[in-house]
């Protein structure tokens, strides 16, 4: 008999990685009519990154996000980038990116300011324009100054900076410190249905809660959280590398390895939390890895709530469900749908 | 991943493209509508691109931020047309395929590779003895490109060939004879921290880090708790499965500089590991990724590049290796399995008063990336909940089994299955809502985290609050 159940779990986890510095640099150049480039060491891992990049460096500079085009991963003409690893993109060249775009904008201030008879620092990039901060009527757009910059002024309108999260090494007797800049935080609740009789599991709706600070590109955040369920989904349920005793691998292919397909993947419900965090870019954390975190938790939740039967080793395979379910009947421990377990052994 | 072409007007446009000439290429030129009959075309079908640059609408003017952008790769995604390291090719280029050990534990007594390499095709065959430095690690340099005098897990490369065909190099991995002298191999990393154990590195321990966070008294925690809930977790060993395999190609210039074209997602590390383990400068190396196809932390160091290089330098062509499924199973880094003992201490009301937790990970064959793993993991583990006492410490070991490293989350599901799945436990044993309980619990701004670290923008509480109040949790029963 089907049994429904809800579990809940929530987590925290750093940006950047410990152990070692792990810094960024970033290169951003003006071109003559008003778009950027942006160079970056990092490498799109299919997540977006460059996307987001690309957005923090146009809203630095007041320009689209079609405006700036983004090379990446050459050691030949890209600056240091720690990775694609440990949710870092967004936060650590995110920083990197904008502080760049920064260091080129401060040159458009300068060539602007006489252009407009004001002070660099009254300025503000805004609508592909420098214009006088409180009055958008007097500006120039910024292919204009991008070309007096380069062609009169002769300097061109380019930034370089790097960023490095600050931290603080670990005491190694008592482990403390300041090991992480920040943190994101997250719940995702599961509903699952168990089969008693089976132990097969089926996870039916999962509703996400994540923290990233700012949401750069709200669409490419619900894809991660999206893409990070599915490896929850399977790490709680079906994946696992199995040896033989003389430590040979038994399956390792897509026929024995089970993976949880489109037809696994529960209706998902995705809320981005509000936040803001001043440390990041525009407010901006990251979001990658966090995603695949507390499913698993909220899955094993679902299923205690559904049957009573606690799973104590992952993946929760029918065969493991099962045995948990005759292990709580048999030490008749307190099940926590009482009523529905009365009116079961009523009806027989 | 063909692009069918819809329209006729499609039709018509791809006709009038240039053919472009290939050798691996039957179909390309013949008409489309032939082409189309094919139900599995060998060579991409040629599609003209429609040149029309992304120029922006008013609406995607600033701010940039918060919008949802689309990006500017999708479109090769949604044609088929992106281009992996795979898709791409260089003339006279080789193909690399490795031998793998398939024995846990030995020494490696002989590698006899004369007739492989006499085949017709065989252009070139390696050993460990061929690369300069044979080692590399993020952290520990313990791993290495082909094992030469020892095999530490059964996914081990032990020679490398470069043939003309990948058929050839498979069927020449068959010729290569390996004598090796079985040792004692060791699988489970608690009958592996004991001093009996077979060393997995020897001379060194197979405890080979450590990591302990210590916060108040847990003793005197646990004398002041009104009930304590010990429970001991375990997690298994899980691939990243990403759709593209590791595949790199390394080639020459005449100057004596060398590029590789790699799946890699940290390029300036991957610079570094080539310069050491092939003993170059590093300005006479240039590293190139393209979009990966998924990495999630397997594609963060280097594996069979320093074989590529010093294959493509000894046949003077460019080389291509690209991992099978099975390999990227058997040779590349996996997810930690971990078991993890919770010992917690609370009050009546569910608000933790101490927690110990202890963490075995199983480090498999390499290092790899476990440092940062355990230190993630063990700083991780208490949960995002405001506890007093605390105390984790956790330990990677060494197994003769697949190397784990990086992956989606280093250690925080593996410890977040274990907290969560007890705080669930502690809230149905004390009959607190289990929504409830973590709230009382919870970081909250300013909150001190078991490091000591003064937290900042924590919105755990809103978190539970905001997917409690889109599940529906507080209307379902």
């Amino acid at each position: 008999m089907k049994k429904r159940g809800r579990g809940i779990a929530c987590m925290w986890y750093p940006i950047g990685f410990t152990v070692a510095a792990n810094p960024s640099a970033a290169v951003v150049k003006v071109n003559e009519d008003g778009t950027a480039t942006l160079l970056t060491g990092t490498v799109e891992t299919g997540q977006g990154s460059l996307t987001v990049l690309g957005q923090i460096v146009a809203e630095e500079l007041g320009i689209a996000t079609d405006d700036v085009h983004v090379v990446s991963a050459d050691t030949d003409t890209t600056p240091m980038d720690t990775g694609a690893i440990a949710s870092r993109t967004t936060y650590v060249t995110g920083n990197a990116s904008r502080l760049a775009a920064e260091k080129a904008k401060e040159i458009l201030f300068q060539v602007a300011a006489p252009m407009l008879g004001v002070k660099p620092e009254q300025l503000e990039a805004r609508d592909r324009k420098i214009q006088v901060k409180n009055y958008p009527q007097r500006s120039i757009g910024i292919g204009e100054v991008a070309n007096q910059a380069q062609f009169v002024m002769g300097q061109p309108a380019l930034g370089s900076a790097s960023f490095n999260p600050p931290t603080v090494a670990l005491d190694p007797a008592t482990g403390q410190g300041k090991p992480f800049a920040t943190y994101v935080y997250a719940t995702q609740i599961a509903d699952v249905d168990v089969d008693d009789e089976t132990g097969e599991v089926e996870v039916l709706r999962i509703v996400a809660a994540h923290d990233c600070g700012t949401a750069i590109n709200p669409m490419l955040v619900e894809g991660q959280i999206e893409g990070g369920i599915s490896m929850g989904v399977g790490f709680a349920l079906q994946e696992e590398m199995l040896f033989d005793k003389n430590g040979k691998q038994l399956n390792p292919n897509l026929t024995n390895y089970i993976m949880p397909t489109s037809l696994d993947m529960p209706e998902i419900e995705v809320d981005i939390v509000k936040n803001f965090d001043p440390t990041g870019p525009f407010g901006a954390k990251g979001v990658g890895e966090p995603t695949a975190v507390p499913t698993a938790a909220a899955i094993m939740n679902a299923i205690y709530d559904a049957v009573g039967a606690r799973v104590y080793s992952l993946p929760a395979t029918p065969e493991r469900v099962l045995a948990a379910i005759k292990a709580a009947r048999a030490k008749k421990l307190p099940k926590p749908k009482r009523k529905e377990t009365q009116k079961r052994i009523a009806a027989h | 991943m063909a692009q069918k072409p819809g329209s006729k007007k499609d039709s018509a446009m791809s006709k009038k493209a240039k053919p472009v000439r290939s050798k691996k290429s039957a179909v390309i030129g013949r008409p489309v509508e032939t082409v189309e009959t094919l139900r599995l075309p060998a060579v991409m079908q040629q599609v003209a691109y429609p040149i029309e640059a992304l120029a922006p609408k008013v609406r995607q003017q600033t701010p940039a931020v918060g919008q949802r952008a689309t990006r500017p790769d999708c479109r090769l995604h949604g044609l088929g047309q992106t281009k992996y390291i795979d898709d791409m090719s260089f003339p006279g280029m080789l193909y690399c395929k490795i031998k793998r050990a398939g024995i846990a534990s030995a020494l490696i007594k002989k590698i006899d590779v004369r007739e492989a390499e006499a085949m017709p095709g065989v252009m070139a065959i390696i050993t460990g003895k061929d690369i300069p430095v044979n080692s590399y690690g993020p952290s520990i340099k313990d791993q290495p490109v082909l094992a030469d005098d020892r095999v530490f897990h059964a996914g081990d490369g032990v020679a490398a060939v470069a043939a003309v065909t990948e058929q050839i190099a498979l069927e020449a991995l068959d010729k290569i004879r390996v004598e090796y002298e079985p040792l004692t191999p060791i699988f489970d990393p608690v009958e592996a921290m004991k001093d009996s154990a077979p060393k997995v590195h020897p001379p060194s321990s197979n405890i080979y880090a450590t990591k302990l966070i210590k916060k108040g008294d847990v003793e005197k925690g646990f004398r002041e708790s009104y009930r304590i809930f010990e429970d001991t977790f375990t997690t298994q060993m899980v691939e990243h499965v990403p759709l593209e395999p590791h595949c790199s190609i390394a080639s020459w210039d005449a100057n004596g500089r060398l590029t590789i074209h790699s799946t890699l997602g940290r390029i300036t590390l991957g610079r570094t590991d080539m310069a050491r383990t092939l003993q170059l400068p590093i300005s006479r190396i240039r590293m190139v990724a393209t979009i990966v196809g998924g990495n999630f932390g397997g594609k963060n160091e280097i594996t069979q590049e320093p074989a590529l290089a010093v294959l493509s330098k000894m046949t003077g062509r460019p080389v291509k290796g690209t991992f099978t499924r099975t390999e990227e199973f058997i040779a590349t880094t996996t997810r930690h399995p971990i078991i993890m003992h919770y010992k917690t201490g609370v009050s009546k009301e569910g608000k933790i008063i101490a927690r110990k937790v202890r963490l075995v990970l199983d480090g498999g064959a390499y290092c790899s990336w476990s440092e940062t793993t355990l230190g993630k993991a063990c700083i991780l583990s208490p949960g995002p909940y405001n506890i007093e006492n605390v105390h984790s410490e956790a330990f990677v070991v060494y197994t003769n089994k697949t190397m784990t490293g990086a992956m989606r989350g280093f250690g925080a599901p593996q410890v977040c299955f274990a907290y969560e799945s007890q705080m669930d436990e502690i809230a149905h044993a004390l009959n607190i809502d289990p929504l409830e309980i973590r709230l009382r619990n919870a970081f909250h701004e300013g909150s001190a985290s078991p490091t000591g670290q003064v937290l900042h923008s924590v919105v755990v509480k809103d978190s539970l609050l905001q997917a409690a109040e889109r599940y529906g949790w507080k209307e379902a029963r």
